[in-house]
């Protein structure tokens, strides 16, 4: 850095940055190389194949749909998705890994953002996965004497499966940088994804008042035109789902990034 | 080469390191040495950038260690053999480590051979590791990447005897070879046959540093261990001077310097066979420097072992 170089200065001019495509092949390889990680992975697919075979046989003839299907895996990743980016970012402090991390990359903006490729990397390629399964349920269906239509709403492919999902994985991110602690985390994360529209939903009920502001200030409630069908939120939808977004998202985001650059990993 | 200028860390009113200052060369094992609390951890935390300085800072070849880039192939750190995942075997940890550095997976092997941990055990999770494993494990991810620097928080613990000599020689070749190597301790005895250069921490604060012989040339004598033919008269003779003199072992201890006891014996024709200072070891150095900063009240005599044994 200095002109004036001591003797013993060491020069790493000829040494490379560790480049991010390395990073990021590292934090996917985290994520799935501890048996908690693979078996959550594999255990979230699981669950999807399970709904699907026991709705191929509970299900009306006329719902087998590979519409039908695929809202299956739309929700079942939206609650254990979240849980992989959990894991994979807590790790570092909860399992102390963090200390190697942090000294292999010192500047941990690039770990944040290796993270953030690594979760959207896993997430997209479980959605892929997920509808392969829906395609293979809607086969089933068929099987099992469906009247089957392959029409498929993009809206819902779009804002049910992938936005729905891509939000659900940054309130992970958001909510493990903030409490950078495992089960701290899940805990709040379940709180926050199941805890909070039911009581809002109560309120809705006996408080018209509430009811109205409700979808402007709770982030479940604002998303729920994304996933519900006509699958084609309303220009007031889509301003409750960035105002609430903004609160439960990237306000946290923001707050969580700063402390994890701050953080002292012990 | 490691510079440490000025270096504080407080932690709200907590100084943990109070202006610490010191140079580790290249080509020369550094000691860090100190009791439990004194401040060495905190320190190699701020070298490799996980504690941010309060004052001061530490420079690596001349460089902040966030500028350097791909810091495992020039730096290599242990600061805790556990702070690994649990749940990932000894090989995964290093493969993640030669990943990120970029470096073919042979380097994987290499180090485990270099730290005698076998294929089967490469395959354990960590959490079924003792922790001279965990250590041994630690030392071949520090010297993945082939670093000039090497620092060590306390990698001795939980080795065994056979395991620390192994260390010991690993270290001094990779010092004759020219790399820096740093390590830390609260044993002297783990330090002292290794280290060319020791830094004594207490309390925050570096109360000496130099080689062997340059911290023991300073200590004054004020004990000694001596052993006559005749105990007993160069114990009358030494009380007439008002001195005192205890048994010990199968000679005496006395409370003065070995030149005191030496014109005793000779002004009363007393035959001597061993007369030494029975202060003045590295050891009794440590614990006076240190003093303050001990948790444990020391009996008023020196701790040193050996009593006064014929020669
Ligand atoms: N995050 C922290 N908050 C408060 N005190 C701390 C923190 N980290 C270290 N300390 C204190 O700083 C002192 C020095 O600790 P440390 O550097 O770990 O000592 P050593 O490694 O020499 O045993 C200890 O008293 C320790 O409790
Ligand atoms: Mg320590």
């Amino acid at each position: 850095m200095s002109a004036t170089a001591a003797p013993t200065a060491i020069d790493f001019s000829s040494t490379q940055h560790v480049p991010m495509s390395r990073l990021a092949r590292v934090e996917i390889r985290k994520a799935l190389d501890t048996r908690a990680g693979r078996w959550l992975i594999i255990g979230i697919l699981g669950l999807v194949v399970l709904i699907e075979v026991i709705y191929s046989f509970a299900a009306d003839n006329s719902d087998k749909n590979l519409q039908d299907y695929i809202q299956i895996p739309g929700f079942t990743l939206g609650y254990f998705l979240p849980i992989v980016i959990i894991m994979l970012v807590t790790s570092e402090a909860s399992q102390r890994n963090g200390l190697v991390t942090f000294t292999l990359e010192p500047r941990r903006s690039r770990i944040v953002l290796a993270k953030f490729i690594a979760g959207v990397t896993l997430a997209l390629s479980v959605m892929v996965l997920a509808v392969i399964l829906a395609v293979l349920g809607t086969l089933l269906g068929i099987a099992t004497g469906g009247d089957v239509s392959w029409h498929l709403d993009g809206g819902l492919v779009f804002y049910a499966l992938f936005l729905s999902n891509m939000i659900g994985i940054f309130i992970g991110f958001a909510l493990s940088m903030l409490i950078m602690n495992t089960a701290g985390a899940i805990v709040a994360y379940f709180a926050y994804t199941l805890i909070l529209p039911s009581a809002v939903g109560i309120l809705s009920a006996i408080s018209d008042t509430f009811e109205k502001i409700g979808p402007w200030i709770e982030f479940n409630t604002a998303q729920s035109p994304l996933v519900s069908s006509p699958y084609s939120p309303t220009g007031e939808e889509w301003a409750q789902i960035v105002v609430a977004g903004a609160i439960w998202l990237v306000l946290p985001l923001v707050l969580g990034i700063g402390r994890l650059l701050r953080i002292e990993f012990k | 080469m490691i510079k440490v200028e000025g270096l504080t860390r407080k932690y709200g009113a907590f100084t943990a390191v109070d202006d610490v200052s010191f140079v580790c060369q290249p080509g020369r094992v550094t000691g860090f040495l100190g009791p439990n609390g004194a401040g060495k951890t905190t320190t190699m935390r701020v070298m490799v950038g996980l504690t941010p300085p309060t004052q001061g800072r530490v420079t690596i070849g001349g460089h902040l260690y966030k500028d350097i880039p791909n810091p495992g192939r020039h730096v290599g750190v242990l600061l805790d053999a556990s702070a690994q995942h649990a749940g990932r075997t000894g090989r995964e940890i290093l493969t993640i480590g030669a990943q990120t550095m970029g470096l073919p997976l042979s380097r994987v092997d290499e180090m485990l051979d270099l730290v005698s941990l076998d294929r089967t055990e490469a395959t354990r999770r960590l959490r079924n590791y003792s922790l001279g494993m965990k250590q041994r494990l630690g030392i071949a991810h520090a010297l993945l990447g082939d670093p000039s620097v090497l620092i060590l928080d306390e990698p001795a613990n939980g080795l065994d005897p056979a395991g620390i000599r192994w260390m010991r020689g690993l270290l001094k070749s990779y010092a004759d070879r020219g790399g820096t190597v740093l390590l830390s301790s609260h044993l002297l005895n783990e330090v002292e046959q290794i280290a060319d250069e020791m830094i004594l921490i207490g309390r925050g604060r570096i109360v000496a540093e130099g080689t062997k012989d340059q911290l023991l040339a300073g200590a004054e004598h004020k004990t000694s261990l001596v052993t006559a033919l005749d105990n007993e008269l160069l114990s009358k003779a030494l009380q007439e001077k008002g001195i005192t003199a205890t048994p010990a072992g199968s000679g005496l201890r006395v409370d003065a310097p070995p030149v005191e006891v030496g014109r005793t014996s000779v002004e009363h024709g007393i035959v001597l066979t061993d007369l030494r200072a029975a202060d003045g070891g590295l050891e009794e150095l440590f614990l006076t420097l240190t003093e303050d900063s001990q948790r444990d009240e020391l009996p008023g005599q020196p701790t040193t072992a050996p009593e006064g044994t014929a020669a």
